[in-house]
């Protein structure tokens, strides 16, 4: 465990490093979730009241936001590990003795910290235009750690079909996939106002309660059972993509 | 204690594609090994299985006495390798590279910086290190390849066509490295390549390798010895029924161990090539031919791999597609 800990620790700090040395690649990363917060914000917060019920929207969208960056980022581990195999480095990697998984946990977690660090921003930005945040500091040090957490399990999907595939293409599938679950989700208005089909699938989308869990530290404060759901969420949906990393990597020495 | 050894190693990527098919060997500890063939001969497949990074159809290996299939964390503890494609970071620097390679194969965090700027010192990049590796010649991203195979004082380094592509001093130099490292630490070589001047210079045993198979194996004056003749190249004015008719004619001459037509010349495999010269030429006269060019040579390995290929070693691929086969196991997706 430790050397698991050990090598992903240094995997990730050379991730990182990707990125301060080539700033460019983070424009997207960060202009996206940024644009569509102001964009949408400015079109429907006015309306949100009598919509349905939502007075402050701008808090209502930070989650959103959050949501937006994670799709930014999550293609990222898995293109950079195209470009590592395309390379010959992920070769060269896999030829060391470092745990197999480190080899995919550096980048992922490298992923965990661009969103945290989107969140923070995000957070801020949200703040100066009144968003509030109902359980303090403290919230937002929860909102950017599930931020980051739920950015690590679900950039494992593109890193999944990278390692499957050696496809730059395929490995931003994750981006795309991404969308339909943002907005089978209660993402721009509440699930009470969904049609039932919808809401049918919004309650069966884990999406819906990773937003609902951040939503509720930014309005209403501490909701033990909200947090919960939403980990369980990111608990299980890291599951999956962790198990489809695993099932690639093998694959690519058999 | 052998340094590598397999048995009936095998790897067929389809029924009809063996890259790999039933190869033994048996290394000793401290030697310079030579596995020599055409692009798709299953060379790199056979590094690639040694190395942990594929597994085979059927057979076993041991590298360093660690069985490769079930401890491979072991093996890649004791090998240091350097593929034939180059595997580097093009964002880090050249010494970056070798600290985080140096931290993933356990080196102290104390000894790391030393033993870093001693392998930049040996393959002579320490004027390079802080540049980012993107910024460096062919020739460059080979030595830092090779002191990347090397940070963490392998026993056994696989070297998959080191000099492929590189100018004549680059290669020299790699040459020279492996050579001090074979001597002063007793580093055992496995080293793939396709250049006959490499395998005859650096190994002190040559496997030659084709379409999957070893079709022989030795030292490479033995092996050359084994051919017991001199090669007499005659090449002969006009086209291919010229050639067919003058490799009839020298067939004649007693004495003759083999005739062969390879491009545009007759090769002929005789004891006493000085006595037999004049007359091949008369036999060719005979048969109104007209040779525009007569050599007379001790064997190369070229006439070794020739005699038991039946092609050069330049003639290209034998089995094309199993050499892809493999290139896209270690850029697409797996198998």
């Amino acid at each position: 465990m430790t050397l698991v800990l050990h090598d992903t620790w240094y995997l990730m700090i050379r991730a990182l490093k990707e990125s301060i040395r080539q700033p460019a690649l983070e424009i997207g990363n960060v202009f996206i979730p940024m644009f569509f917060f102001a964009v949408t914000v400015g079109a429907i917060g006015n309306v949100a009241g009598k919509a349905f019920g939502v007075t402050n929207y701008t808090a209502f969208q930070l989650p959103v936001a959050v949501l937006q960056a994670v799709a930014g980022a999550s293609g990222t581990a898995g293109l950079a590990t195209v470009g590592d195999i395309e390379r010959g480095y992920f070769d060269k990697l896999m030829l060391t003795p470092a745990p197999r998984i480190s080899l995919v946990l550096g980048r992922l977690a490298a992923d965990g910290v661009r969103v945290m660090a989107l969140t923070i921003l995000i957070v801020v930005v949200g703040l100066l235009f009144g968003s509030g945040m109902k359980s303090g500091p403290l919230g937002v040090v929860v909102l950017v750690a599930m931020g980051g957490i739920f950015g690590l399990a679900y950039s494992g999907l593109g890193m999944a079909l990278a390692l499957k595939t050696g496809s730059a293409q395929a490995a931003q599938l994750g981006f795309l996939i991404f969308f339909p679950l943002v907005f089978l989700s209660p993402a721009f208005a509440p699930k009470a106002v969904f049609s039932p089909w919808l809401r049918f699938l919004a309650t069966i989308n884990p999406v819906t309660y990773i937003v609902q869990g951040m939503r509720d530290l930014v309005l209403s404060g501490w909701d033990p059972a909200s947090l919960a759901a939403a980990f369980g969420a990111i608990a299980g949906l890291g599951l999956f993509t962790m198990t489809l990393v695993l099932l690639a990597l093998r694959s690519r020495t058999s | 204690m052998p340094a590598i050894v397999a048995e009936a190693l095998t790897k067929h990527f389809t029924p009809e594609i063996r890259a790999v098919d039933g190869i033994d060997l048996d290394i000793d500890d401290g030697q310079i090994f030579g596995f020599l063939g055409a692009n798709g001969s299953g060379k790199t497949t056979t590094v690639r299985m040694l190395t942990t990074l594929l597994r085979p159809t059927s057979g076993r290996a041991q590298v360093a006495g660690l069985d490769v299939f079930s401890q491979p964390g072991a093996v890649r503890r004791c090998i240091g390798v350097a593929l034939q494609e180059v595997g580097l970071d093009d964002i880090q620097t050249g010494r970056e590279l070798l600290q985080l390679q140096a931290r993933l194969y356990g080196l102290a965090s104390s000894g790391i910086a030393a033993r870093v700027q001693q392998l930049l010192d040996i393959v002579d990049l320490a004027d390079a290190a802080d540049r980012r590796v993107k910024t460096y010649s062919g020739g460059m991203r080979r030595r830092l390849d090779l002191a990347a195979a090397l940070v963490h004082r392998p026993k056994v380094v696989f070297l998959d066509e080191p000099t492929t592509g590189l100018d004549p001093i680059s290669r020299e130099a790699i040459w020279r490295y492996v050579r001090e490292l074979n001597t002063s630490e007793g580093v055992t070589f496995f080293l793939t390549t396709q250049y006959l001047e490499e395998a005859d210079r650096l190994a002190d045993e040559v496997a030659i390798m084709d379409a999957g198979k070893i079709v022989s194996q030795g030292s490479p004056a033995d092996l050359k010895s084994s051919i017991g003749t001199d090669v007499v190249t005659l090449r002969i004015d006009g086209g291919p029924d010229e050639l067919k008719r003058g490799e009839a004619a020298v067939r004649r001459m007693e004495g003759i161990e083999d005739v062969r037509i390879v491009n545009d010349a007759v090769i002929v495999y005789v004891a006493d090539g000085s006595a037999a010269i004049s007359r091949l030429v008369l036999l060719l006269d005979e048969a109104s031919l007209r040779a525009r060019e007569v050599t007379l040579a001790q064997p190369t390995l070229d006439d070794v791999f020739l005699q038991k290929t039946g092609h050069h070693l330049e003639d290209g691929s034998v089995a094309p597609q199993a050499e892809q086969n493999a290139l896209a196991q270690s850029k697409g997706h797996g198998r």
